[in-house]
């Protein structure tokens, strides 16, 4: 085969030679007819359309909507078979009139297309930087949402889960972090409709994850700004375009896939059991002379007590189901689909249902006009865990003693009356007795007509929306738990409406003068989406069966205005101009230019419009005559692009002062102003570099996309932090104004994306491919306005700064002291520095309360000033990953194929939040194996003074755990190193195993094509972090790297099925 | 579909397309909440605007951190609770980075941006169709309001920034701290424009031309003893003063509430005796309402949903030893001593019954004892006053005492004694000003007045009002009690206690907010005057 490809490389004037040469020997035969079937590989689909050329005789002909050909020939000449997306391949006539073909269904990059935006080109034509990954890619890791399976994928794309939650969001950035504000998340444009960024994808509206990842034709990924421009200042964090699978012309197929398998929780993390837990108290009691507890005398007949993990973890089945009929003529095809999806969360409490249906139909209704619609109509049902995203925490909070129920039925919980032991809720009990259903229904659609106005120019229209519908209700008992304060029932119920639509028309014209091509567009785009939402809540229900939010006290009804609907309902517009020109010059030099001009209601009337442009050059190098002849090229192109984009990251109406009704004593309600406006409010805008370069040798079996970039945005929209006296604060101040909205920043992000994939073997019965992308993203603030230095984008944690946003390093770097061991020796607590008090002299060394002593973590003095105080604080690292990669390999052998592909980080930090309290002596929840290395305080002579510095010391001098005295002047748990953990990793994100049935043994049934396969999803990872899982997305840039316990990803096992009928 | 007609079937979609967009396309005023350029449109608008200024979210922090732990924790009339924080106020230790610091401070800032920004929107949006006489009243109650702000910051931090445009921050946001008089002669301008636009009558629980004259005479009253010394005050100023609280006196037709004991009730908020309060109302959010004695009160028995008492204000012993014994009333109406019996607290329950000693001024009950089925822990519906008539009335008797060692003035005994009958003790036929401060601290304890009297002593005689905080210290004043009903003996504490700095004249201004000094390093620099 490589020899055949080779050949075809060749020019093509040594092809006559060879050709010439061959039907010499060969001598004259008789042609005669020869006819088959040319069917894809994939799913045995028939092709149509797929070019038949009689080598070297320059006859060929097409397949019809079959996939059936007929051709004249005679034996020893060579059929070469081609389609688009396909390889080629070539097969010698002999004695067989009928020849059937089979051809591989896999993406060489030449070959490829790519949507640009408002069109699609060969991918060997584009100018910028786009990458893309097949449905079929896609499904190899069985997301529940597709934009789960885009990790490791695509270079230059971050993908994190926020929440292993069934449906649950994950945190998308291509190329960096560029807003504070706004969103960073891309556009997502599925079948022409345009998504607008979400700040948290992962509830509310989600247009995602009410696709069906089974229904994903292709995701094509628009990095730069030549290729994003298009789109406009929605576009400045990238696009992702999602092309859902369209009807083609051949008969009716019909498939059905299905999988089913089960979810189980990755790990537990290790808790210490009850007779441990019972060792500990009563150690403990010893040193703080309280707190001894009778029913942990003996320890020794103690058994494992609650382990909490286990019981709110369950092993959780899952199961889809997809029928899709597809097929078409010339003239109509259609593809209607039907799914159901069904997952129950690992947690407790949660679960997850997809019904929807799809409908694409593409009509050629005139030889001038071309109509189609996609639509797609979803229900979804979610039960959102009560425990809601901090699960593991929850199940953290109680300690082995507790049981889950008492031995009357009740729930167990904390009823232990010390003051200091804090009642807890029963995670299990929530999780049980809660209700918090969401139902989503969902219409999702695009309508379009092509009229073809005259040769090379067409008009087409397009209206698109996306109606969202979403109820939730949420009914909580009444319950007591063990010696917390009673709960009084209450329920609530809420119900919304988001409604986008867009009307676009566009131009497009294309024709050809001489070497030079030329391609335009122009359009005009209004897009509107507004939203509604209403909510009523009520408490002291006379019966907790009675659930319906009429039954509760009506002097306790509270509607809409409340926290969560802040803002019921508001909506917002915008309107945009667009062009683009693509040019080409004997197939070398390729330039593009994109304009657009939008308009957003966001902004006032005289800072409303702006314009995005960008432009792209691209140097096909390989149809250079000085590389024309290298065989070993297959492909070279070197790409340049620059581009200004606009981003318009904030709130609608905040350049004016807007007035909230609240209640008041006076008047019933009055009207409070609630922001600072500032009507000179601009957009953000961003300069835009980037390079590239795409290649590909020895015949497709290497092949490298190579880019680098500088993203520079300016004038970063920020809640300015002013001055208190300003009556305004930029997070949550009761009483304050929100602080105006200031065009004040400058982000810098640099870096590049590098994607490799070779062929490594490839004979008849064994293939072997593998494919590898890494990218590196610099972040880092270059100015942050008038405030400077000081701007507070800080987040604290124990009243004290441990994450940081500062000119000069990345946005939301983690910042606090350096541990630096324990006080274990006299010389430690003599000569190691020591915090200070309020008045900024050192704490005194004392056993005693308010002093520090034996036991307590020291830190590093880095100002060498001989105290500890806020001056030693350092940064700690980014919780943006230095690199991010992934791996794929895939091999097939005979009827067999396997995948294994892996995904990981390197140089990020992650904040182990559950550390802190778990490994705190003087916490009353439940602690991790580690706090047993509490440190062990002991005397040098046993009758001596157990307060003199010289006679004690700390057995263990290496641990990091306190001891267990009952005091904290030290502030062991400020924000420190111990705490802030290396959070690279690499994951096993997905082995799966199929076979594919012999066709010949089906088609006797009359099915086409089956294949099984079995999947394990997350099946292991390898990480120094000490947490569950070190992938963790967030939404918000200033404070990212959280892990607060949060719902783990799943592992997942699952076994499915591929049917095709005829 | 031959006869299907290109050229039409193309213009038809453009013509759809078009007709999609209007002009007025971009324009999206929110619908949830009115912005500041389609309100204002009638007079009502305005009353509106003007209403969240006497409540709400701005006030509630100072109110819970700023009006008592100043007002009455550091002038020795509360006892600290052992809380870190509240602790720094005993010892005088005071830090910048303490939480009641910075909570007045944000709070009463907020409190001046609300009002800034209600009166620029009434002078520059309001609609031509308004009355002029309505746009100024609403404008003078907004100015009365920044004023009262001014004056408790001036009081507390002396001389702070003065902002009447906050739009002006965007671009210039930091400021110099302006000198301390001219933020006083700032409020007299704000409370003069008041009185003259404020109506003689409004509803209930609005301010009146009374209230800006009252307040008028209490900052003249103060401003006559800025920059002076050896226990003389300015004349002028006490002239103004007496001027001012005396036409409240005489011709505002009000007089003080029947029953000091009634008056605290929440049945009787906005009595005629109050001349600014605040309006507060049940079922709101945290730090957004009224929750004095959900932190403050000294047991959550007595509380909606019986939560709270978390930071029980205990009175100082220094506080009892004030009371005659024939001022039971005002006692019993201020401080719970044990075994006092309070009918009208958790009447589910049959009253409450006091085990110890505790503050109980603003305690009001829970939400049934208030037939309020929405007051929570944050939102009690008492109108606790800032300003009230017996108030104003013991203005008046000290500007006519003035820089005299004592007075007999007819007028002065008048108004100082009807505040001692009304509370059922004996009047007296002279004046002094010793008998002044403690009438004071007596008849507005725990309303956050006693602090703002001593920093007015401390301006003119700053030696004896040093010498009077070290004396409370000295006679252990400051250190809570213990009541036996049966004895009906009060006992000093004897715990030990944390050791206090002795007080300077320092002590008489509470530091900038470190975080302000931050993020604004000119308020370091020496004041500059505004004027």
């Amino acid at each position: 085969m490589n020899q055949t490809i080779f050949i075809r490389k060749l020019p093509a004037f040594t092809l006559l030679v060879i050709f010439l040469m061959l039907l010499h020997l060969r001598g004259y035969a008789q042609d005669r007819l020869i006819t088959g079937k040319v069917a894809a590989n994939e799913d045995s689909s028939p092709l149509s359309g797929a070019t038949v050329l009689l080598k070297g005789r320059n006859k060929s002909t097409v397949t019809n909507e079959q996939g059936l050909f007929s051709i004249l020939a005679k034996k020893g000449d060579v059929l070469i078979f081609r389609m688009v997306g396909f390889k080629p391949q070539e097969i010698t006539v002999g004695d067989a009139n009928i020849i059937n073909v089979v051809l591989k269904g896999e993406r060489t990059n030449l070959d490829d297309v790519v949507v640009i935006g408002y069109a699609k080109i060969a991918r060997k034509d584009a100018t910028g930087s786009i990458g893309s990954i097949s449905g079929e890619e896609l499904r190899q890791t069985q997301p529940t949402t597709f934009d789960q399976a885009l990790q490791g994928k695509v270079a230059g794309v971050v993908v994190q889960q926020v929440s292993g939650q069934p449906g649950g969001g994950v945190s998308i950035q291509i190329r960096g972090v560029s807003s504070i504000s706004g969103s960073n998340s891309p556009l997502f444009v599925i079948d022409g409709v345009i998504i607008p960024p979400v700040n948290d994808p992962g509830k509310g509206s989600n247009p995602l994850n009410a696709i069906n990842p089974s229904e994903i034709e292709s995701i094509d990924v628009l990095k730069d700004a030549s290729a994003t421009a298009i789109y406009g200042s929605q576009a400045t964090n990238g696009v992702v375009v999602i092309t859902t699978k369209r009807g083609k012309i051949g008969a009716p197929s019909i498939s059905y896939d299905v999988y089913a398998g089960f979810q189980e929780i990755p790990g537990r993390l290790p808790t210490i059991d009850l007779q441990q837990l019972a060792t500990f108290i009563n150690a403990r009691a010893a040193v703080w002379g309280f707190d001894v507890r009778p029913e942990f005398a003996n320890p020794q007949y103690l058994g494992k007590g609650t382990d909490w993990q286990k019981e709110l973890f369950r092993r959780a089945p899952m199961q889809n189901h997809d029928i899709t009929l597809k097929g078409g003529d010339t003239r109509t095809q259609y593809l209607l689909s039907a799914s159901y999806f069904n997952q129950e969360g690992i947690a407790l409490g949660s679960d997850f249902k997809r019904y929807s249906v799809r409908l694409n139909l593409d009509n050629k209704t005139t030889n001038w006009l071309k109509i189609g619609t996609s639509l797609q109509l979803a229900h979804v049902d979610e039960n959102v865990a009560a425990t809601g995203a901090s699960v593991i925490s929850t199940a953290l909070n109680n300690t082995p003693d507790i049981p889950v129920t008492n031995s009357d039925g009740s729930w167990g919980a904390v009823t232990n009356n010390s003051g200091w032991v804090q009642p807890s809720a029963n995670p299990v009990a929530l999780a049980t007795i809660i209700k918090n259903l969401r139902k989503r229904n969902q219409v999702f659609g695009n309508l379009y007509a092509e009229i073809q106005i005259a040769k090379g120019l067409s008009l087409r229209n397009e209206l698109s929306g996306n109606f969202d519908f979403t109820t939730e209700d949420y009914f909580s008992p009444s319950y007591t738990f063990g010696k917390g304060t009673p709960s009084q029932n209450s329920g609530s119920t809420s119900a919304g409406q988001n409604f986008y639509t867009v009307i676009r028309n566009f131009l497009n014209y294309g024709h050809t003068f001489g070497k030079l091509r030329l391609d335009a567009l122009a359009g005009h785009e209004s897009q509107e989406s507004t939203f509604h939402n209403v909510s009523a809540g009520r408490i002291n229900f006379p019966s907790n069966n009675v659930q319906a939010i009429n039954a509760g006290d009506p002097t306790t009804a509270t509607n809409g205005g409340d926290n969560s609907l802040s803002n019921p309902k508001g909506g917002s517009a915008q309107e945009s101009y667009f062009g683009r020109i693509n040019l080409s010059w004997d197939d070398k030099y390729l330039l593009t230019g994109n304009i657009r001009r939008d308009g957003s209601s966001n902004f006032p009337s005289y800072n409303r419009w702006v314009t995005t442009y960008s432009g792209g050059f691209a140097w096909k190098i390989k149809n250079e005559a000085f590389l024309k002849d290298v065989a070993a090229i297959n492909d070279l192109k070197l790409r340049l692009g620059y581009g200004l984009t606009n981003n318009q990251g904030i709130q609608g109406n905040s350049f004016i002062t807007q007035l909230t009704s609240v209640p008041n004593g006076l008047s019933g309600t009055a009207q409070f102003q609630s922001n600072l406006a500032n009507p000179n409010v601009t957009w953000e805008k961003t300069d835009y570099y980037s390079a590239g370069i795409d290649a590909s040798f020895f015949n497709g079996r290497l092949s490298f996309v190579l880019d680098v970039y500088n993203r520079q945005t300016d004038g970063l929209l920020l809640k300015v932090p002013l001055p208190l006296y300003s009556g305004t604060a930029a997070g949550y101040s009761p009483g304050s104004m929100a602080a105006p909205y200031v065009n004040v920043g400058k982000v810098s992000n640099k870096g590049f994306d590098f994607q490799i994939s070779s062929t490594n073997i490839s004979t008849q019965k064994f293939n072997w491919k593998t494919s590898f992308t890494l990218s590196r993203n610099i972040n880092k603030i270059i100015f942050l306005g008038s405030g400077g230095d000081q701007a507070n984008l800080s987040t604290s944690f124990n009243n004290d700064i441990i994450q940081t946003t500062v000119v000069g390093q990345p946005i939301g770097q983690f910042y606090g002291y350096i541990f630096d061991g324990v006080y274990a020796t006299p010389n430690d607590l003599q000569t190691h520095a020591r915090p200070v008090n309020s008045a900024g002299n050192p704490y005194p060394v004392s056993a005693a309360g308010g002093g520090i002593w034996y036991g307590d973590r020291m830190f590093k003095d880095l100002n060498g000033d001989g105290v500890i105080d806020s001056k030693d604080k350092t940064f700690l690292g980014s919780p943006l990953p230095k690199f991010q990669f992934g791996l794929n390999n895939s091999f097939s052998y005979k009827n067999f194929d396997l995948n294994v592909f892996f995904s990981g980080n390197y140089g990020n930090k992650i904040f182990n939040q559950l550390k802190v309290s778990q490994t705190d002596p003087q916490n009353n929840s439940s602690y991790f194996s580690a706090i047993l290395d509490y440190a062990r305080v002991a005397l040098r002579d046993p009758n001596g003074s157990a307060t003199d510095v010289n006679n004690v010391y700390v057995t263990n001098p290496n641990t990091t755990i306190v001891s267990l005295r009952n005091d904290n002047t030290n502030g062991n748990n400020r924000p420190n190193s111990l705490f802030i953990e290396d959070g690279s990793f690499i994951k096993c994100k997905n082995i799966t195993l199929g076979y594919r049935f012999s066709e010949k043994l089906l088609s006797k049934i009359h099915i086409r094509s089956v294949r099984v396969y079995g999947t394990v999803t997350n099946a292991f990872i390898i990480t120094k972090y000490s947490g569950m899982d070190p992938e963790i997305g967030s939404w918000n840039p200033l404070s990212a790297g959280w892990d607060s316990g949060y719902y783990a990803q799943p592992r997942v096992f699952t076994l499915g099925a591929n049917i095709t009928l005829n | 579909m031959k006869s299907f007609n290109k050229t039409i079937t193309t213009i038809l979609l453009f013509a759809v397309a078009i007709a999609g967009c209007k002009k007025s396309f971009l324009d999206r005023p929110s619908n949830s909440q009115i912005s500041s350029n389609n309100f204002y449109k009638s007079t009502s608008d305005l009353r509106l605007a003007t209403a969240s200024l006497y409540a709400g979210a701005q006030w509630s922090r100072w109110n819970r951190s700023g009006m008592m732990p100043f007002g009455d924790v550091l002038a020795g009339t509360g006892s600290f609770a052992y809380s870190q924080d509240l602790v720094q106020l005993f010892t005088r230790t005071i830090t910048a980075q303490n939480t009641y610091v910075s909570e007045a401070w944000i709070s009463l800032y907020n409190v001046i941006g609300q009002c800034n920004t209600v009166i620029n929107a009434i002078k520059e949006q309001a609609d031509a169709s308004i009355p002029q006489a309505d746009k100024n009243a609403a404008i003078a109650e907004a100015k009365f309001i920044r004023a009262m702000a001014y004056y408790y910051l001036a009081i507390y931090y002396g001389a702070v920034p003065i902002i009447e445009d906050n739009r002006k921050l965007i671009d210039n946001p930091l400021l110099n701290r302006n000198i301390m008089s001219d933020v006083y002669k700032f409020a007299t301008n704000d409370l003069t424009y008041a009185a003259q636009y404020l109506p003689k009558t409004d509803q209930k629980g609005r301010l009146t031309t009374w209230s800006a004259q009252g307040m008028l005479g209490k900052v003249y009253l103060t401003m006559a003893g800025v920059g002076k010394s050896g226990g003389m005050r300015s004349q002028s100023l006490l002239d103004s003063a007496k001027k001012y609280a005396g036409n409240v006196c005489k011709n505002s037709g009000l007089t003080l509430f029947p029953s000091y004991y009634e008056l605290f009730k929440a049945q009787n908020n906005d009595s005629p005796e109050s001349l600014f309060a605040l309006q507060w109302t049940a079922g709101v959010g945290y730090a957004t309402g009224n929750d004095l004695q959900t932190w403050y009160a000294p047991t959550g028995e007595v509380l909606p949903q019986k939560t709270g008492g978390w930071q029980s204000l205990a009175p100082t012993y220094d506080l009892y030893r004030m009371y005659s014994p024939k001022d039971t009333v005002r006692r019993k109406a201020t401080i719970m001593l044990n075994g006092d019996f309070y009918p009208e607290l958790n009447q589910a329950a049959g009253g409450y019954k006091a085990t110890g000693t505790g503050m109980k001024k603003h305690i009001i009950g829970n939400e049934k004892d208030n037939n309020a089925p929405t007051m929570g822990s944050w939102s009690s519906i008492e109108h606790n006053s800032l300003l009230r008539l017996a108030d104003v009335y013991l203005v008046y008797a000290e500007a006519i005492l003035g820089n005299n060692t004592s007075t007999s003035d007819a007028d002065a005994l008048l108004y100082f004694n009807k505040v001692r009958t009304r509370a059922g003790v004996d009047p007296v036929t002279s004046i002094n000003p010793t008998m002044l401060r403690v009438e004071r601290r007596v008849e507005l304890a725990y309303e956050g007045q006693y602090w703002i009297d001593l920093v007015r002593f401390s301006y003119y005689d700053p030696t004896s009002a040093v010498k009077w905080l070290n004396d409370q210290d000295a006679t252990h004043g400051r250190i809570g009690f213990t009541y036996d009903p049966v004895t009906k003996i009060a006992t000093r504490d004897t715990t030990a206690l944390p050791s206090t700095l002795p007080a300077t004249i320092s002590s008489f201004t509470l530091p900038i907010p470190a975080s302000e000094m931050t993020s604004s390093p000119k308020l370091a620099e020496p004041p500059v005057p505004y004027y």
